[in-house]
């Protein structure tokens, strides 16, 4: 079965770049996939906020996106004073429109937003997101911040885009708790029973190594890596095996172009981007990772 | 209407008729100057044991002066809504005043994970958009609200939440229950001594919140003249009739940002998450709120008027933020 995230990403525009970390291939990744002319939720601020401002200004310029404050379509003063992400002046600046966090919700829930992006600190192989504890609830679980606007996101938006490190601890068999949904226990219609609008879900997976899917039986699929793993160093950080596509692509290093706009427009505190994370460099031929 | 499916979790009262009748019997429908110190206003509407939410947080055209007046005051035992927070949450209860929160999102740390184990704080589940659409059922006088999220989620069994059958259409729907807190702390750019507030930029349920609660205290950075409020009625977000009490609050929000105003105050911010990371709120308390009588007493011994002013000069979009 083709990939439709692979059939959709586009080709990296530039000359590749020699030197680049994970974080920076991730949001380049996600930034290919971007439709233009589409409605994103994101949260405002971090990876998913950079891939579609990079592809607003390099891919897909008509592209939107909305933030939990009900920011609509802005064109924000970067970069933002650290966690003034939303409510603040630069993140909401030129908007086409102003409201609340009812607004977002709502729109969303009319079907207004075509995609969410969310940056996922643990998630399992049906898109279920845990935000709110790692162990066992109630039983000294170790407590995080709770679903935030990822809830409504993930259970509202047609499409959900999930991003991810490729680490076994954080893409799991199963999350601790489910903080917001993904396909839930993977049954067919098991969204629907819940009460969520039919035809949403999760759509596709980014890590900096990979890129999956969902098989029309909502299974995840592995469909891309990066140049520098193989598929099996890929499914070494997997705490289950997804499929394997039958055919998987290899994903493009980020450009020269991507990169600067990332560094010197959209980042340029590296506050994001410059996080710890491998540094990976390119000889023109091969892709070598850093380690440590 | 069948139940197919509830929350376990304790939920805060449901009474629209209850609340109805507060209304009736206590919101003041006259215009009266409700402008009062920060301190007579938490002294007189915030009581022990309330419901209390706050708009936006700590850090972003927050109540922070009126937290801070509530920690000063040493209330105890609130619930709160705990969505759209940063360190809200964890300074309340690391300050010993809230014992219960529902979770939209707050900041963790060990001042939360601690007070967890301790038996200091009960958490109950929800979403940020769960928790304003609650805060919208009680803004409507209705009892609950049926949302198209938090369905199928593991916190829909420690919320109030419910999964029926929809009689309309046959299909699985979650209600969830109104929220009608005690009382709602909001900071504005603008408002007049009657509370009629103004509120520039977004938001998260500011609007909600004050028609919704049974007090309402709104702290403003500027007291603005009635006839300015009447030259553009269509900037009002909150109505006079449902606000208790009128705070001027300049830097209000600090050390959080105010559209238009001010920007944030890092290195403070820094600060305060620092003192929910390490369990510390009561350093912290015993720094920025104890030794002082208000906030203005706080800023003129530790922040000093230079850099307030340059938080002022940092704040440089205007467009949206004045009327």
């Amino acid at each position: 079965m083709a990939s439709e995230v692979i059939e959709r990403l586009r080709p990296a525009k530039g000359t590749k770049a020699t030197s680049f970390n994970e974080r920076e291939m991730q949001i380049c990744t996600v930034a290919r996939m971007v439709e233009d002319g589409k409605t994103y939720w994101v949260a405002g601020g971090g990876s998913p906020m950079y891939a579609v401002l990079l592809a607003i200004k390099l891919y897909a310029p008509g592209a939107q996106y909305i933030t939990e404050d009900g920011v609509i379509a802005p064109e924000p003063m970067l970069p933002f004073e650290p966690v003034m992400t939303m409510v603040s002046s630069r993140a909401g600046y030129r908007a086409l429109a102003w409201g609340t966090m009812n607004t977002a919700g709502n729109h969303a829930q009319l079907g207004l937003m075509d995609y969410g992006i969310l940056n996922t600190l643990q998630v399992d192989q049906y898109g279920n997101i845990n935000s709110t504890a790692i162990g066992e609830y109630n039983a000294g679980a170790r407590r995080f911040g709770g679903p935030g606007g990822a809830d409504s996101i993930a259970a509202l938006c047609w499409r959900t885009i999930l991003m991810t490190d490729q680490e076994k601890r954080k893409f799991v068999e199963r999350v601790d708790f489910i903080s917001s949904p993904g396909f839930l226990d993977g049954s067919e219609g098991a969204r629907e029973r819940a009460g969520l609008p039919s035809g949403t879900g999760p759509y596709g997976v980014v890590t900096p190594w990979a890129m999956y899917d969902y098989t029309a039986e909502r299974r995840l699929r592995l469909v891309a890596v990066a140049p520098w793993v193989t598929v099996e160093q890929v499914l070494a950080e997997c705490q289950y095996p997804p499929i394997v596509a039958d055919d998987v692509a290899t994903l493009e290093g980020p450009t020269e172009e991507e990169l600067n706009i990332l560094r010197t427009e959209l980042d340029p505190r590296g506050q994001n981007t410059a996080e710890r994370s491998a540094w990976i460099v390119y000889d023109g031929e091969t892709y070598t990772r850093a380690d440590g | 209407m069948q139940v197919v499916a509830e929350g376990a979790a304790e939920y805060f009262p449901v009474d629209p008729d209850g609340f109805r009748a507060y209304v009736r019997d206590n919101k003041n429908r006259a215009l009266t100057s409700k402008l009062m110190s920060a301190r007579d206003a938490v002294s007189r509407f915030v009581a022990d044991g309330d419901y209390l939410v706050y708009d936006c947080n700590y850090f972003q055209r927050g109540p922070s002066t009126l937290l801070r007046e509530i920690i000063r005051q040493e209330k105890r035992d609130l619930w709160i809504c705990g969505k759209f927070s940063y360190v809200d949450v964890g300074l309340l209860v690391g300050a010993g005043c809230a014992t219960k929160a529902d979770c939209g999102f707050f900041w963790p740390g060990a001042a939360i994970d601690n007070a967890i184990r301790e038996g200091r704080l009960q958490v109950y589940e929800y979403s940020n958009v769960v928790m304003t659409l609650r805060l919208q059922a009680g803004a409507m006088g209705l009892p609950f609200l049926p949302v198209r999220s938090f369905g199928g989620t593991d916190g829909f069994e420690y919320s109030g939440a419910k999964l029926v059958e929809d009689p309309f259409t046959g299909k699985p729907i979650t209600l969830v229950p109104a929220l009608n807190p005690d009382v709602a702390v909001i900071h504005v750019q603008q408002a007049d001594v009657y509370g009629n507030a103004r509120v520039f930029g977004t938001g998260i349920a500011h609007e909600e919140s004050a028609m919704a609660s049974k007090k309402v205290i709104i702290s403003a950075e500027e007291i603005i003249d009635t006839e300015e409020i009447r030259r553009d009625p269509g900037r009002t977000s909150i109505p006079y009739y449902v606000v208790d009490a009128v705070v001027h609050a300049p830097f209000g929000a600090w050390p959080g940002n105010c559209g238009g105003y001010y920007g944030s105050d890092t290195p403070a911010v820094i600060e305060t998450f620092a003192a929910i990371a390490r369990d510390a709120v009561g350093e912290y308390v015993a720094k920025y709120v104890t030794p002082f009588e208000d906030d203005q007493q706080m800023f003129d011994s530790l922040i000093g008027q230079e850099r307030l002013e340059r938080l002022r000069a940092n704040e440089t979009i205007k467009d949206g933020y004045t009327a």
